[in-house]
């Protein structure tokens, strides 16, 4: 945990006599090569964690055998559940085509989250909203494409805008929601809800770790150690905690695409 | 909604897409409706529309929230 609490230290500022909890200067970082402005921290740990997804993958499923052991065991595991949580509601008998982008989607989130607890490591790529806003966005062009490709273009727009068995009057009042609902809450709210998950829980792991580290290093008092040592508690508290709000985003945001693409696939009853 | 046959895995696709889209379709009513009673409100000087149009999104999204998933 001391790495944790330096490295929290060393990063935001916490200069002069007075405590000050970490702010927005957690997530603005210097690029690591001055001069190349878009290499910075969070791009380097997105390509590392695209090398990390891909090796994995290729260990477990590059020879795959029918009685599987060691790494292929354990994406196995991954692999049955991303089919039986993520896909199969969703998408039913065409599981199988979306598989390979659905497991790519949830490890890459996973390992993008994991990053946040990783020692020395420890900042979650998606906390930089670009990073999801990619990938929302990318969905969120598949899910227009399948649309249109498997309803036809005025049918997808007709099924998303005009469900059956309304009066037909109120189609009026109710079309404007469905498209603002489908076309623009729904890609917004992919992208930020893992956004937000992973940046709040980085500046509350980054609080209660800098608590820790000014009531018992910087600042040692005897009033204020006790207040340190709960710092410490609550930062591993947290980390616990944050490993499974983690867990959960990557696989809400996979179990998002899949909808997405389910119901693009088949139109809404 | 009536004549749709009702496969196993049904069941968790349409609890959970119900429970993913009804959020996004309050939120999308009251924007709408909020948004353009705030515009009347702005255009006439009538402060009153923007209550009324926030209402009336909240009223039309459970509306059509209770229609599509409420059988």
């Amino acid at each position: 945990m001391s790495t944790l609490t330096v490295l929290a230290a060393g990063t935001s500022g916490a200069d002069g006599d007075v405590f000050t909890p970490p702010g927005l200067e957690l997530f603005n970082i210097p690029p690591i090569i001055p001069g190349v402005p878009w290499f910075t921290k969070p791009v380097l740990l997105a390509l590392l964690s695209t090398l990390i997804v891909v090796v994995f993958c290729w260990s477990a499923f590059a020879k795959p055998k029918l009685v599987p052991r060691g790494v292929q065991n354990v994406a196995e595991y991954g692999y049955m559940f991303v089919r039986d949580q993520v896909a199969r509601p969703f998408l039913g008998k065409d599981t199988d085509r979306w598989m390979g982008l659905l497991l790519s989607i949830f490890l890459m989130v996973w390992v993008w989250n994991l990053m946040g607890v990783f020692p020395l490591v420890q900042f979650p790529v998606a906390s930089h909203i670009a990073f999801p806003v990619v990938l929302a966005g990318s969905i969120y062009i598949l899910k227009i494409y399948l649309g249109i490709k498997h309803q036809g273009p005025i049918g997808y727009f007709k099924n998303m805008m005009f469900p059956p068995g309304l009066p037909k009057a109120i189609y009026v009042l109710l079309a404007p929601i469905e498209f603002l609902s489908n076309l623009i809450i729904a890609p917004f709210t992919h992208a930020v809800r893992l956004f937000a998950n992973m940046f709040a829980g980085h500046i509350i792991l980054a609080f209660f770790s800098l608590v820790g580290f000014w009531f018992l290093f910087e600042k040692l008092t005897p009033l204020g150690a006790p207040l340190g040592v709960v710092g410490v508690a609550m930062t591993i508290a947290m980390t616990g905690f944050e490993m499974f709000i983690q867990f959960l985003q990557a696989f809400l945001f996979a179990m998002l695409a899949a909808m997405y693409i389910g119901n693009s696939l088949h139109a809404e009853h | 909604m009536s004549e749709r046959k009702l496969r196993p895995e049904d069941d968790g696709r349409d609890f959970a897409d119900a429970a993913w889209s009804i959020p996004s379709y309050l939120l999308s009513g009251i924007i709408l409706y909020g948004g353009a009673g705030w515009l009347l409100s702005r255009w006439t000087g009538v402060v009153a529309f923007t209550p009324i149009g926030l209402i009336l999104g909240v009223v039309l999204a459970i509306y059509l929230v209770y229609r599509k998933y409420g059988s």
